[in-house]
């Protein structure tokens, strides 16, 4: 925490050096021209504060309160970005938004683009030095820890759980630990804002006619049917009227792994492999699926 | 419920407790399983008929809207959906797929691409359909990958590069699943493309062989090209083939070699 906050403070120092050293040369930051390439407002404290201030008012929501990952967006402190990380990436993805995602485009105008850029710029974190063996973690995804019984990484795993093949990239160390050790706490790390608007984990309960009882996540529901999957990942489809019951839960079906599941070394083993699940490169995401809720 | 409800209800009840898995067995014997469309053509002869007879000419009239489903997605739909085991798998223009529950509609998951802005096609950014085998789905697309999805989660399983899209090539045509590979022709015949047809391993993604439909240097029937016109002679082959097991043959369509749309024709012979 200590190196954190001179790291930062470096980097402000830097930034009011910056700053001083263009007005010196007579020439103030100019608004973006036309190819938005590179981030006019580098190293301007003035933009970090109104980037900040319009962080809290168009991105926390869904990026978290110092963009440390919330309801639905991902960390963006990690220094490590799924949709590109050069600038103009960062303005491409802000102004237009992520097809196929929940980042929708932002009408925002060039220059506060640039503002927000300034303002996350300020808050990347070094990358850490991973304290586990990444490939000793990968075989326990893989074989004896079973995560991938539920979840994919690169093609390969379950289906219950989320794809977790660029978690690095989108979840803290501490949301990833804690989502292993008490997996069940929270589904987002953005309770701020209270539970009626806060994402929840949904496991239904279905009991048919014939007294079968169904555990499983939801795939489509509507006034008069629902879809799920069940723990075996077989799909159902089901008329309500011909349910006895149907019942949804605010739980998690993952198991927490305490220290007796998953010791500490084997857990720091199993984080430091799903850091290392970034964006391959800076080009765009190729595609992507989800789920109909 | 009407009566006339109760059987296809009674049908899916048993559908649902079978296995969604989609072996190289129910594809050799398509036709015992009228009541699904388990490939592009409906069985490997190609014939793209349904022995289906419940509904006829004398009741015809009595059909009644059930559901609908938006794409969401605009242009016409050239695909043909697959119906697996209760579940309709089709794709969209732009590489849209989807997975819907057949007796309510809704979708169960939705895939999307990001295609590259620019790409050669000539007809309109269109898809014909997916191939099944085990639990997975397999799709050409316009930028010229293919790709393997979960057909429970609509999740990537893989994707890869088959041909440089930015050099003509793209895939709008339904593949085929023959025995465990996963067979695709290629479109881009107006652009000056070698055409081809590919195999790919269905397991892993890797090629498994690729077959020219015009011949190459040191090839039979290279000199009856101008030059080297026959990097560029077209001859794609997007139109889904046909398999017979007994012969372990298939049989693939190739366009006849079509002008580059940039270029004068030349005297040429494609190979077959």
């Amino acid at each position: 925490m200590r190196m954190r906050r001179s790291w930062m403070r470096a980097t402000l120092a830097a930034g009011f050096i910056g700053g001083l050293t263009l007005h010196l040369a007579g020439q103030a930051p100019q608004p973006a021209t036309t190819t938005k390439t590179r981030n006019p407002f580098a190293g301007d404290s003035k933009a970090v504060t109104d980037g900040a201030v319009l962080f809290r008012q168009e991105c926390m929501f869904c990026h978290g309160v110092a963009a440390r990952g919330g309801m639905r967006g991902p960390d963006l402190t990690t220094g490590s970005w799924n949709h590109g990380g050069a600038d103009s990436d960062l303005f491409e993805t802000i102004s237009h938004g992520i097809p196929g995602t929940a980042m929708p485009a932002n009408k925002l105008t060039e220059d506060e683009i640039w503002q927000v850029v300034t303002y996350l710029r300020t808050l990347q974190q070094p990358p850490t030095a991973a304290t586990g063996d990444r490939s000793r973690g990968e075989t326990l995804f893989f074989a004896s820890g079973r995560c991938s019984s539920c979840h994919i990484v690169n093609g390969r795993g379950g289906r219950l759980g989320p794809e977790l093949s660029t978690v690095g990239s989108a979840r803290s160390r501490a949301y990833l630990i804690e989502s292993i050790r008490d997996a069940g706490r929270q589904l987002t790390p953005n309770r701020a804002f209270g539970d009626t608007i806060a994402l929840k984990y949904d496991t239904v309960t279905a009991v048919t006619s014939d007294g079968r009882t169904i555990v499983g996540v939801p795939m489509n529901e509507d006034t008069f049917t629902v879809q799920l999957m069940d723990t075996s990942e077989r799909i159902y489809s089901f008329e309500k009227s011909s349910l006895t019951s149907l019942k949804h839960e605010d739980r998690s079906l993952m198991p927490s792994y305490d220290a007796s599941r998953l010791n500490n070394n084997d857990l720091d083993d199993v984080v430091a492999f799903l850091q290392s699940l970034r964006a391959v490169s800076a080009a765009p995401k190729k595609d992507g699926s989800h789920e109909n809720h | 419920m009407k009566t006339t409800d109760a059987l296809p209800l009674v049908l899916w009840l048993t559908a649902s407790t079978a296995s969604a898995q989609v072996s190289t067995d129910r594809l050799v014997n398509a036709a015992r399983e009228p009541q699904q469309w388990l490939m592009y053509s409906g069985a490997y002869d190609g014939s793209r008929f349904s022995p289906l007879d419940q509904i006829n000419r004398t009741n015809v009239q009595q059909l009644a809207l059930q559901w609908v489903f938006q794409t969401g997605v605009r242009g016409s739909h050239e695909t043909t959906p697959l119906v697996i085991d209760g579940m309709l798998y089709m794709t969209t223009p732009q590489n849209h797929a989807y997975a819907i529950d057949v007796r309510t509609g809704r979708p169960l998951w939705h895939y999307e691409r990001n295609l590259p802005k620019e790409m050669s096609l000539c007809c309109g950014p269109q898809n014909r359909g997916l191939a099944a085998l085990g639990d997975r789905l397999f799709l050409g697309t316009l930028d010229a990958h293919m790709v393997a999805l979960d057909a429970k989660t609509g999740r990537v399983r893989w994707d890869v590069a088959a041909a440089d899209a930015d050099k003509g090539y793209s895939f709008t045509g339904a593949p085929l699943v023959v025995k465990d590979k996963v067979v695709i022709g290629v479109a881009g015949g107006e652009y000056g493309i070698r055409g081809f047809i590919d195999a790919y391993d269905a397991e892993s993604g890797k090629r498994a062989w690729r077959f020219y439909t015009i011949p190459g240097e040191g090839e039979r029937g290279v000199e009856t090209w101008k030059g080297d016109s026959w990097k560029r002679g077209g001859a794609p082959t997007w139109v889904t083939g046909a398999f017979d097991p007994e012969l372990n043959t298939i049989y693939w369509h190739r366009q006849p070699r079509t002008t580059d749309v940039r270029r004068q024709p030349a005297w040429r012979q494609p190979l077959f």
